[in-house]
Protein backbone atom coordinates (compact mmCIF):
# COMPACT_ATOMS: atom_id res chain seq x y z
CA UNK A 1 0.00 0.00 0.00
CA UNK A 2 2.65 2.54 1.04
CA UNK A 3 4.75 1.90 -2.04
CA UNK A 4 1.79 2.23 -4.37
CA UNK A 5 0.72 5.50 -2.79
CA UNK A 6 4.30 6.76 -2.89
CA UNK A 7 4.58 6.12 -6.63
CA UNK A 8 1.13 7.54 -7.35
CA UNK A 9 1.92 10.57 -5.24
CA UNK A 10 5.18 11.12 -7.11
CA UNK A 11 3.44 10.78 -10.46
CA UNK A 12 0.80 13.41 -9.77
CA UNK A 13 3.27 15.46 -7.75
CA UNK A 14 5.62 15.57 -10.71
CA UNK A 15 2.87 17.10 -12.82
CA UNK A 16 2.03 19.61 -10.08
CA UNK A 17 5.72 20.42 -9.94
CA UNK A 18 5.78 21.21 -13.67
CA UNK A 19 2.76 23.47 -13.31
CA UNK A 20 4.21 25.15 -10.22
CA UNK A 21 7.38 25.84 -12.21
CA UNK A 22 5.38 27.92 -14.67
CA UNK A 23 3.90 30.09 -11.92
CA UNK A 24 7.30 30.64 -10.36
CA UNK A 25 9.04 31.48 -13.65
CA UNK A 26 6.38 34.08 -14.44
CA UNK A 27 6.57 35.59 -10.99
CA UNK A 28 10.35 35.84 -11.18
CA UNK A 29 10.35 37.43 -14.61
CA UNK A 30 7.41 39.83 -14.29
CA UNK A 31 6.41 39.95 -10.63
CA UNK A 32 2.93 38.84 -11.66
CA UNK A 33 0.59 35.92 -11.17
CA UNK A 34 -1.16 34.65 -14.27
CA UNK A 35 -4.60 33.10 -13.91
CA UNK A 36 -4.27 31.88 -17.49
CA UNK A 37 -1.39 29.59 -16.50
CA UNK A 38 -3.76 26.72 -15.63
CA UNK A 39 -5.47 27.04 -19.00
CA UNK A 40 -2.17 26.41 -20.74
CA UNK A 41 -2.57 22.88 -19.34
CA UNK A 42 -6.00 22.61 -20.97
CA UNK A 43 -4.59 24.02 -24.16
CA UNK A 44 -1.77 21.48 -24.07
CA UNK A 45 -4.18 18.60 -23.52
CA UNK A 46 -6.34 19.63 -26.48
CA UNK A 47 -3.32 20.35 -28.67
CA UNK A 48 -1.87 16.95 -27.82
CA UNK A 49 -5.20 15.30 -28.51
CA UNK A 50 -5.45 17.09 -31.86
CA UNK A 51 -1.97 16.14 -33.01
CA UNK A 52 -1.97 12.61 -31.65
CA UNK A 53 -5.54 11.43 -31.91
CA UNK A 54 -7.11 13.52 -34.68
CA UNK A 55 -4.13 14.06 -36.98
CA UNK A 56 -2.64 10.68 -35.97
CA UNK A 57 0.92 11.96 -35.71
CA UNK A 58 3.49 9.95 -33.75
CA UNK A 59 3.45 10.60 -29.99
CA UNK A 60 6.91 12.14 -29.87
CA UNK A 61 6.14 14.52 -32.74
CA UNK A 62 2.82 15.48 -31.12
CA UNK A 63 4.75 16.17 -27.95
CA UNK A 64 7.19 18.52 -29.73
CA UNK A 65 4.42 20.27 -31.67
CA UNK A 66 2.35 20.82 -28.51
CA UNK A 67 5.40 22.29 -26.80
CA UNK A 68 6.08 24.57 -29.78
CA UNK A 69 2.48 25.77 -30.14
CA UNK A 70 2.13 26.55 -26.43
CA UNK A 71 5.49 28.32 -26.56
CA UNK A 72 4.13 30.64 -29.25
CA UNK A 73 0.89 31.19 -27.30
CA UNK A 74 3.02 32.17 -24.29
CA UNK A 75 5.01 34.72 -26.32
CA UNK A 76 1.82 36.18 -27.77
CA UNK A 77 0.24 36.41 -24.32
CA UNK A 78 3.23 38.29 -22.93
CA UNK A 79 3.80 40.57 -25.92
CA UNK A 80 0.17 41.12 -26.90
CA UNK A 81 -1.45 41.50 -23.50
CA UNK A 82 0.92 41.70 -20.56
CA UNK A 83 3.60 43.97 -22.06
CA UNK A 84 1.03 46.05 -23.90
CA UNK A 85 -0.67 46.77 -20.57
CA UNK A 86 2.64 47.33 -18.75
CA UNK A 87 3.61 49.89 -21.40
CA UNK A 88 0.41 51.76 -20.61
CA UNK A 89 1.62 51.82 -16.98
CA UNK A 90 -1.46 49.91 -15.84
CA UNK A 91 -1.39 48.82 -12.17
CA UNK A 92 -0.28 45.18 -11.73
CA UNK A 93 -3.63 44.15 -10.25
CA UNK A 94 -5.40 45.01 -13.53
CA UNK A 95 -2.91 42.93 -15.46
CA UNK A 96 -3.66 40.01 -13.15
CA UNK A 97 -7.37 40.61 -13.77
CA UNK A 98 -6.71 40.63 -17.51
CA UNK A 99 -5.24 37.13 -17.15
CA UNK A 100 -8.59 36.00 -15.66
CA UNK A 101 -10.25 37.23 -18.83
CA UNK A 102 -7.71 35.35 -20.94
CA UNK A 103 -8.40 32.25 -18.85
CA UNK A 104 -12.13 32.35 -19.61
CA UNK A 105 -11.49 33.10 -23.26
CA UNK A 106 -9.35 29.96 -23.55
CA UNK A 107 -11.92 27.86 -21.68
CA UNK A 108 -14.77 29.07 -23.86
CA UNK A 109 -12.81 28.76 -27.05
CA UNK A 110 -11.88 25.14 -26.32
CA UNK A 111 -15.51 24.45 -25.39
CA UNK A 112 -16.70 25.95 -28.68
CA UNK A 113 -14.21 23.87 -30.64
CA UNK A 114 -14.34 20.55 -28.79
CA UNK A 115 -17.67 20.57 -26.90
CA UNK A 116 -18.44 19.99 -23.24
CA UNK A 117 -17.93 16.24 -22.98
CA UNK A 118 -14.75 14.81 -21.54
CA UNK A 119 -12.70 13.42 -24.40
CA UNK A 120 -10.69 10.25 -24.04
CA UNK A 121 -6.97 10.55 -24.78
CA UNK A 122 -6.09 7.34 -26.64
CA UNK A 123 -3.60 4.93 -25.16
CA UNK A 124 -0.03 5.85 -26.06
CA UNK A 125 1.84 2.66 -25.25
CA UNK A 126 0.96 -0.80 -26.51
CA UNK A 127 1.09 -2.29 -23.03
CA UNK A 128 -1.65 -0.77 -20.88
CA UNK A 129 0.00 -1.37 -17.53
CA UNK A 130 3.53 -1.78 -16.33
CA UNK A 131 4.80 -3.46 -13.17
CA UNK A 132 7.95 -2.05 -11.63
CA UNK A 133 9.22 -3.65 -8.40
CA UNK A 134 5.79 -4.94 -7.48
CA UNK A 135 3.89 -1.77 -8.34
CA UNK A 136 1.45 -1.86 -11.19
CA UNK A 137 0.28 1.35 -12.82
CA UNK A 138 -0.79 2.72 -16.18
CA UNK A 139 2.25 2.85 -18.48
CA UNK A 140 1.43 6.50 -19.23
CA UNK A 141 1.61 7.23 -15.52
CA UNK A 142 5.18 5.93 -15.35
CA UNK A 143 6.05 7.86 -18.50
CA UNK A 144 4.55 10.92 -16.90
CA UNK A 145 6.87 10.65 -13.91
CA UNK A 146 9.94 10.13 -16.08
CA UNK A 147 9.06 13.02 -18.40
CA UNK A 148 8.28 15.40 -15.51
CA UNK A 149 11.57 14.71 -13.80
CA UNK A 150 13.49 14.89 -17.07
CA UNK A 151 11.89 18.24 -17.96
CA UNK A 152 12.76 19.64 -14.54
CA UNK A 153 16.35 18.51 -14.94
CA UNK A 154 16.59 19.96 -18.45
CA UNK A 155 15.17 23.27 -17.29
CA UNK A 156 17.67 23.34 -14.45
CA UNK A 157 20.52 22.75 -16.92
CA UNK A 158 19.20 25.39 -19.29
CA UNK A 159 18.79 28.04 -16.60
CA UNK A 160 22.12 27.49 -14.86
CA UNK A 161 24.54 26.11 -17.43
CA UNK A 162 23.73 27.95 -20.64
CA UNK A 163 24.57 31.56 -21.39
CA UNK A 164 21.03 32.36 -22.47
CA UNK A 165 19.47 30.73 -19.40
CA UNK A 166 21.81 32.65 -17.12
CA UNK A 167 20.91 35.84 -19.00
CA UNK A 168 17.22 35.09 -18.42
CA UNK A 169 17.84 34.70 -14.70
CA UNK A 170 19.88 37.91 -14.71
CA UNK A 171 17.06 39.78 -16.42
CA UNK A 172 14.65 38.53 -13.75
CA UNK A 173 17.06 39.44 -10.94
CA UNK A 174 17.95 42.94 -12.10
CA UNK A 175 16.43 44.14 -15.39
CA UNK A 176 18.33 47.43 -15.41
CA UNK A 177 21.73 45.80 -15.00
CA UNK A 178 20.83 43.06 -17.48
CA UNK A 179 19.81 45.61 -20.09
CA UNK A 180 23.09 47.48 -19.58
CA UNK A 181 24.95 44.20 -20.20
CA UNK A 182 23.24 43.99 -23.58
CA UNK A 183 20.57 41.48 -22.61
CA UNK A 184 17.27 42.18 -24.35
CA UNK A 185 15.13 42.02 -21.21
CA UNK A 186 11.87 42.41 -23.07
CA UNK A 187 12.63 39.35 -25.19
CA UNK A 188 13.86 37.46 -22.15
CA UNK A 189 10.58 38.07 -20.30
CA UNK A 190 8.61 36.95 -23.35
CA UNK A 191 10.60 33.73 -23.53
CA UNK A 192 10.04 33.11 -19.82
CA UNK A 193 6.26 33.29 -20.30
CA UNK A 194 6.61 31.09 -23.34
CA UNK A 195 8.55 28.46 -21.39
CA UNK A 196 5.98 28.58 -18.58
CA UNK A 197 3.19 27.97 -21.11
CA UNK A 198 5.09 25.23 -22.91
CA UNK A 199 5.89 23.34 -19.70
CA UNK A 200 2.24 23.59 -18.60
CA UNK A 201 1.11 22.30 -21.99
CA UNK A 202 3.30 19.23 -21.50
CA UNK A 203 1.69 18.72 -18.09
CA UNK A 204 -1.67 18.82 -19.88
CA UNK A 205 -0.56 16.29 -22.43
CA UNK A 206 0.67 13.99 -19.65
CA UNK A 207 -2.57 14.32 -17.68
CA UNK A 208 -4.75 13.64 -20.72
CA UNK A 209 -4.41 9.83 -20.72
CA UNK A 210 -4.99 9.67 -16.94
CA UNK A 211 -7.78 12.24 -16.40
CA UNK A 212 -9.37 12.64 -19.82
CA UNK A 213 -9.49 15.98 -21.61
CA UNK A 214 -12.06 18.64 -20.67
CA UNK A 215 -12.21 22.43 -20.71
CA UNK A 216 -11.73 23.03 -16.98
CA UNK A 217 -8.98 20.41 -16.59
CA UNK A 218 -6.36 23.15 -16.36
CA UNK A 219 -8.12 25.43 -13.92
CA UNK A 220 -8.64 22.51 -11.50
CA UNK A 221 -5.10 21.15 -11.71
CA UNK A 222 -3.59 24.60 -12.15
CA UNK A 223 -4.74 25.63 -8.69
CA UNK A 224 -2.87 22.64 -7.27
CA UNK A 225 0.26 23.69 -9.09
CA UNK A 226 -0.13 27.20 -7.72
CA UNK A 227 -0.43 25.81 -4.19
CA UNK A 228 2.70 23.76 -4.82
CA UNK A 229 4.59 26.87 -5.92
CA UNK A 230 3.59 28.70 -2.73
CA UNK A 231 4.53 25.78 -0.50
CA UNK A 232 7.95 25.55 -2.13
CA UNK A 233 8.58 29.30 -1.99
CA UNK A 234 6.84 31.42 -4.61
CA UNK A 235 9.24 32.43 -7.35
CA UNK A 236 11.82 29.76 -6.59
CA UNK A 237 12.32 27.27 -9.41
CA UNK A 238 13.46 24.40 -7.22
CA UNK A 239 10.89 25.25 -4.56
CA UNK A 240 8.18 24.86 -7.21
CA UNK A 241 9.38 21.37 -8.15
CA UNK A 242 9.65 20.22 -4.53
CA UNK A 243 6.43 21.96 -3.44
CA UNK A 244 4.48 20.36 -6.26
CA UNK A 245 5.80 16.91 -5.45
CA UNK A 246 5.04 17.36 -1.74
CA UNK A 247 1.49 18.43 -2.54
CA UNK A 248 1.00 15.40 -4.78
CA UNK A 249 2.31 13.07 -2.08
CA UNK A 250 0.17 14.58 0.69
CA UNK A 251 -2.93 14.46 -1.46
CA UNK A 252 -2.36 10.83 -2.43
CA UNK A 253 -1.59 9.70 1.10
CA UNK A 254 -4.64 11.50 2.51
CA UNK A 255 -6.81 9.83 -0.11
CA UNK A 256 -5.21 6.43 0.47
CA UNK A 257 -5.08 6.25 4.24
CA UNK A 258 -7.99 8.45 5.15
CA UNK A 259 -10.54 9.67 2.66
CA UNK A 260 -10.70 10.84 -0.92
CA UNK A 261 -13.39 13.37 -0.02
CA UNK A 262 -11.00 15.58 1.87
CA UNK A 263 -7.92 15.34 -0.28
CA UNK A 264 -8.47 18.75 -1.94
CA UNK A 265 -9.44 20.34 1.33
CA UNK A 266 -6.21 19.13 2.92
CA UNK A 267 -4.15 20.36 -0.03
CA UNK A 268 -5.51 23.90 0.29
CA UNK A 269 -5.37 23.80 4.09
CA UNK A 270 -1.62 23.26 3.64
CA UNK A 271 -1.49 26.28 1.33
CA UNK A 272 -3.14 28.52 3.94
CA UNK A 273 -1.01 27.05 6.69
CA UNK A 274 2.16 27.89 4.77
CA UNK A 275 0.99 31.43 4.09
CA UNK A 276 0.52 31.98 7.81
CA UNK A 277 3.45 30.06 9.24
CA UNK A 278 6.08 30.18 6.51
CA UNK A 279 5.09 32.50 3.67
CA UNK A 280 8.56 32.24 2.21
CA UNK A 281 8.01 28.52 1.58
CA UNK A 282 10.38 25.62 1.94
CA UNK A 283 13.10 27.33 -0.11
CA UNK A 284 12.79 30.55 1.85
CA UNK A 285 11.99 32.73 -1.17
CA UNK A 286 11.16 36.24 0.00
CA UNK A 287 8.46 36.75 -2.60
CA UNK A 288 6.51 39.28 -0.63
CA UNK A 289 9.28 41.78 0.05
CA UNK A 290 10.99 41.29 -3.28
CA UNK A 291 11.04 44.33 -5.55
CA UNK B 1 40.57 64.87 -30.95
CA UNK B 2 37.27 63.43 -32.07
CA UNK B 3 34.09 63.76 -30.05
CA UNK B 4 33.09 60.25 -28.96
CA UNK B 5 29.94 61.35 -27.17
CA UNK B 6 27.92 64.48 -27.62
CA UNK B 7 24.66 65.68 -26.08
CA UNK B 8 22.94 68.46 -28.03
CA UNK B 9 20.15 70.44 -26.36
CA UNK B 10 19.23 67.37 -24.34
CA UNK B 11 16.04 67.47 -22.27
CA UNK B 12 14.41 64.83 -20.13
CA UNK B 13 10.81 64.74 -18.98
CA UNK B 14 9.33 62.40 -16.38
CA UNK B 15 5.73 62.99 -17.42
CA UNK B 16 5.21 66.69 -16.67
CA UNK B 17 8.39 67.09 -14.68
CA UNK B 18 11.11 68.74 -16.74
CA UNK B 19 14.13 67.20 -15.06
CA UNK B 20 16.95 67.94 -17.52
CA UNK B 21 16.57 71.32 -19.21
CA UNK B 22 18.49 71.42 -22.44
CA UNK B 23 22.10 70.59 -21.70
CA UNK B 24 25.04 70.47 -24.11
CA UNK B 25 28.08 68.41 -23.28
CA UNK B 26 30.64 66.20 -24.95
CA UNK B 27 33.36 63.67 -24.20
CA UNK B 28 36.38 63.35 -26.45
CA UNK B 29 38.04 60.08 -27.26
CA UNK B 30 40.45 59.04 -24.51
CA UNK B 31 39.19 61.68 -22.12
CA UNK B 32 37.99 61.28 -18.57
CA UNK B 33 35.12 63.63 -17.79
CA UNK B 34 33.09 64.07 -14.63
CA UNK B 35 29.60 65.38 -14.06
CA UNK B 36 29.19 66.73 -10.56
CA UNK B 37 26.28 68.29 -8.73
CA UNK B 38 23.90 67.89 -5.82
CA UNK B 39 21.30 65.19 -5.37
CA UNK B 40 18.43 65.51 -7.84
CA UNK B 41 20.35 67.70 -10.29
CA UNK B 42 19.62 65.25 -13.13
CA UNK B 43 23.02 63.54 -13.32
CA UNK B 44 21.75 59.96 -13.17
CA UNK B 45 18.95 60.73 -15.63
CA UNK B 46 21.52 62.10 -18.06
CA UNK B 47 23.81 59.10 -17.70
CA UNK B 48 21.02 56.53 -17.98
CA UNK B 49 19.62 58.33 -21.02
CA UNK B 50 22.96 57.91 -22.75
CA UNK B 51 23.01 54.19 -21.97
CA UNK B 52 19.39 53.71 -23.02
CA UNK B 53 18.01 52.82 -19.60
CA UNK B 54 15.49 55.65 -19.27
CA UNK B 55 12.13 55.59 -21.03
CA UNK B 56 12.88 56.81 -24.53
CA UNK B 57 9.74 58.93 -24.86
CA UNK B 58 10.99 61.28 -22.12
CA UNK B 59 13.93 62.41 -24.27
CA UNK B 60 14.10 65.56 -26.34
CA UNK B 61 17.22 66.63 -28.19
CA UNK B 62 20.02 64.50 -29.50
CA UNK B 63 22.60 62.09 -28.14
CA UNK B 64 25.42 61.32 -30.56
CA UNK B 65 27.86 58.46 -30.16
CA UNK B 66 30.62 58.40 -32.77
CA UNK B 67 28.50 60.91 -34.69
CA UNK B 68 25.46 58.62 -34.78
CA UNK B 69 22.14 59.49 -33.10
CA UNK B 70 21.38 56.95 -30.39
CA UNK B 71 18.64 58.62 -28.33
CA UNK B 72 16.01 56.19 -29.63
CA UNK B 73 18.00 53.00 -28.94
CA UNK B 74 17.00 50.61 -26.15
CA UNK B 75 19.66 49.79 -23.55
CA UNK B 76 20.66 46.42 -24.96
CA UNK B 77 21.35 48.03 -28.35
CA UNK B 78 23.40 50.86 -26.83
CA UNK B 79 25.47 48.25 -25.01
CA UNK B 80 26.21 46.68 -28.39
CA UNK B 81 27.76 49.94 -29.62
CA UNK B 82 30.44 49.79 -26.93
CA UNK B 83 28.94 51.79 -24.09
CA UNK B 84 29.07 50.11 -20.69
CA UNK B 85 27.64 51.43 -17.48
CA UNK B 86 28.30 50.74 -13.81
CA UNK B 87 25.00 51.73 -12.28
CA UNK B 88 24.40 53.74 -9.12
CA UNK B 89 24.05 51.29 -6.26
CA UNK B 90 26.17 48.80 -8.22
CA UNK B 91 23.36 46.45 -9.31
CA UNK B 92 25.30 43.22 -9.05
CA UNK B 93 23.34 40.07 -9.97
CA UNK B 94 22.96 38.92 -6.39
CA UNK B 95 22.35 35.24 -7.09
CA UNK B 96 25.07 34.81 -9.69
CA UNK B 97 28.65 34.12 -8.71
CA UNK B 98 31.39 36.70 -9.25
CA UNK B 99 32.55 34.71 -12.26
CA UNK B 100 29.03 34.52 -13.73
CA UNK B 101 28.53 38.25 -13.15
CA UNK B 102 31.65 38.97 -15.18
CA UNK B 103 30.53 36.62 -17.93
CA UNK B 104 27.23 38.49 -18.20
CA UNK B 105 29.29 41.61 -18.92
CA UNK B 106 30.59 39.79 -21.99
CA UNK B 107 27.08 38.73 -23.04
CA UNK B 108 27.22 40.34 -26.49
CA UNK B 109 30.76 39.29 -27.35
CA UNK B 110 31.37 36.72 -30.03
CA UNK B 111 35.11 36.18 -29.39
CA UNK B 112 34.52 33.55 -26.73
CA UNK B 113 38.15 32.53 -26.40
CA UNK B 114 39.35 36.01 -25.35
CA UNK B 115 36.74 36.32 -22.61
CA UNK B 116 38.68 34.04 -20.28
CA UNK B 117 41.78 36.27 -20.61
CA UNK B 118 39.74 39.39 -19.92
CA UNK B 119 38.25 37.81 -16.80
CA UNK B 120 41.76 36.99 -15.62
CA UNK B 121 42.86 40.56 -16.21
CA UNK B 122 39.95 41.82 -14.07
CA UNK B 123 41.11 39.45 -11.32
CA UNK B 124 44.62 40.80 -11.70
CA UNK B 125 43.32 44.34 -11.33
CA UNK B 126 41.11 43.43 -8.35
CA UNK B 127 42.73 40.48 -6.55
CA UNK B 128 39.97 40.50 -3.93
CA UNK B 129 37.52 39.37 -6.60
CA UNK B 130 39.71 36.40 -7.45
CA UNK B 131 39.44 35.13 -3.88
CA UNK B 132 35.65 35.40 -4.15
CA UNK B 133 35.19 34.18 -7.70
CA UNK B 134 32.76 31.41 -6.77
CA UNK B 135 30.88 33.44 -4.17
CA UNK B 136 27.43 34.87 -4.92
CA UNK B 137 27.39 38.55 -5.86
CA UNK B 138 24.99 39.39 -3.05
CA UNK B 139 27.47 38.23 -0.40
CA UNK B 140 30.20 40.71 -1.37
CA UNK B 141 31.01 43.92 0.52
CA UNK B 142 30.10 47.26 -1.03
CA UNK B 143 33.65 47.88 -2.22
CA UNK B 144 33.95 44.44 -3.77
CA UNK B 145 30.60 44.92 -5.51
CA UNK B 146 31.82 48.20 -6.98
CA UNK B 147 34.96 46.45 -8.25
CA UNK B 148 32.75 43.76 -9.74
CA UNK B 149 30.49 46.35 -11.38
CA UNK B 150 33.53 47.98 -12.98
CA UNK B 151 34.93 44.58 -13.95
CA UNK B 152 31.62 43.61 -15.54
CA UNK B 153 31.79 46.79 -17.65
CA UNK B 154 35.33 46.00 -18.75
CA UNK B 155 34.26 42.54 -19.92
CA UNK B 156 32.32 44.16 -22.76
CA UNK B 157 35.55 45.87 -23.90
CA UNK B 158 33.79 49.22 -23.98
CA UNK B 159 34.81 52.31 -25.94
CA UNK B 160 33.01 54.46 -23.40
CA UNK B 161 32.56 53.58 -19.77
CA UNK B 162 29.89 55.34 -17.73
CA UNK B 163 30.12 55.24 -13.95
CA UNK B 164 27.33 56.42 -11.69
CA UNK B 165 28.46 57.40 -8.19
CA UNK B 166 31.33 54.92 -7.88
CA UNK B 167 32.15 56.19 -4.36
CA UNK B 168 28.62 55.88 -2.98
CA UNK B 169 28.54 54.36 0.50
CA UNK B 170 32.17 53.22 0.46
CA UNK B 171 34.92 53.74 3.04
CA UNK B 172 37.54 56.39 2.09
CA UNK B 173 40.31 53.83 1.58
CA UNK B 174 38.18 51.79 -0.82
CA UNK B 175 37.12 54.95 -2.66
CA UNK B 176 40.79 55.72 -3.23
CA UNK B 177 41.42 52.21 -4.55
CA UNK B 178 38.42 52.42 -6.90
CA UNK B 179 39.54 55.77 -8.31
CA UNK B 180 43.09 54.55 -8.84
CA UNK B 181 41.59 51.71 -10.90
CA UNK B 182 39.36 54.11 -12.88
CA UNK B 183 42.39 56.25 -13.62
CA UNK B 184 44.33 53.21 -14.85
CA UNK B 185 41.47 52.04 -17.04
CA UNK B 186 41.33 55.48 -18.65
CA UNK B 187 45.09 55.55 -19.21
CA UNK B 188 44.88 52.17 -20.89
CA UNK B 189 42.63 53.78 -23.50
CA UNK B 190 39.00 53.59 -22.35
CA UNK B 191 37.08 56.86 -22.45
CA UNK B 192 35.35 57.51 -19.13
CA UNK B 193 32.41 59.66 -18.08
CA UNK B 194 31.45 59.52 -14.44
CA UNK B 195 28.89 61.10 -12.18
CA UNK B 196 30.00 61.83 -8.64
CA UNK B 197 28.73 63.55 -5.52
CA UNK B 198 32.16 63.47 -3.95
CA UNK B 199 33.33 66.51 -5.94
CA UNK B 200 36.76 66.56 -4.40
CA UNK B 201 37.83 63.15 -5.62
CA UNK B 202 35.95 63.66 -8.90
CA UNK B 203 37.76 66.89 -9.78
CA UNK B 204 41.14 65.55 -8.73
CA UNK B 205 40.73 62.45 -10.96
CA UNK B 206 39.08 63.65 -14.18
CA UNK B 207 40.44 65.93 -16.93
CA UNK B 208 37.34 68.05 -17.42
CA UNK B 209 34.19 68.59 -15.44
CA UNK B 210 30.62 69.75 -15.84
CA UNK B 211 28.69 71.16 -12.90
CA UNK B 212 24.99 70.41 -12.95
CA UNK B 213 22.36 72.24 -10.95
CA UNK B 214 18.60 71.55 -11.07
CA UNK B 215 18.67 70.17 -14.58
CA UNK B 216 21.10 72.64 -16.11
CA UNK B 217 24.82 72.79 -16.65
CA UNK B 218 26.02 75.88 -14.85
CA UNK B 219 29.76 75.52 -15.39
CA UNK B 220 32.20 73.54 -17.47
CA UNK B 221 35.95 73.72 -17.50
CA UNK B 222 39.09 71.71 -16.89
CA UNK B 223 39.09 70.14 -13.43
CA UNK B 224 42.14 72.23 -12.51
CA UNK B 225 40.27 75.47 -13.18
CA UNK B 226 37.08 74.24 -11.53
CA UNK B 227 38.97 73.41 -8.37
CA UNK B 228 40.25 76.98 -8.20
CA UNK B 229 36.87 78.53 -8.93
CA UNK B 230 35.55 80.27 -5.81
CA UNK B 231 31.93 79.25 -6.42
CA UNK B 232 32.83 75.61 -6.88
CA UNK B 233 35.04 75.79 -3.83
CA UNK B 234 32.23 77.16 -1.73
CA UNK B 235 29.35 75.05 -3.02
CA UNK B 236 30.99 71.71 -3.76
CA UNK B 237 34.36 71.45 -2.11
CA UNK B 238 33.36 72.91 1.24
CA UNK B 239 36.45 75.09 1.46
Amino acid sequence: MFKILLINGLIIGGVYGLIALGYSLIYRASGLMSFAQGDMITLGAYLGLTFYSILRLPFFLSFILTFACAFIVGVLLEKGVIRALLNKSVLPIYIVLATIAISYIIQNATQALFGTTTLRFPQVFSTATLTISGITAQTEAFACLVISLALMFLLHLFMTKTKFGTAMRSAAMDPLAAESCGINTSMSTGITWALAAAIASIAGMLLGPMYGVYTTLGSVVGRKGFAGAVVGGYGNMYGAMVGGIILGLVETFVAGYWTGTYKNLIAYAILILFLFVKPTGIFNEKAIQDV
Amino acid sequence: MAKLLELIDFHYYYGNIHSVKGINMHVEEGEMVTLIGANGAGKTTTLQSISGLTKRKGIQGRILFNGKEIQTYPGSKVAGLGIAQALEGRHIFSKLTVDENLRMGAYLRKDTKNIKDDIDSVYKRFPRLLERRNQLGGTLSGGEQQMLAIGRCLLSRPKLMLLDEPSLGLAPLIVKEIFIAINEINREGTTVLFVEQNSKIALSTAHRGYVMQTGEIVMSDTCKNLMENTEVKKAYLGV
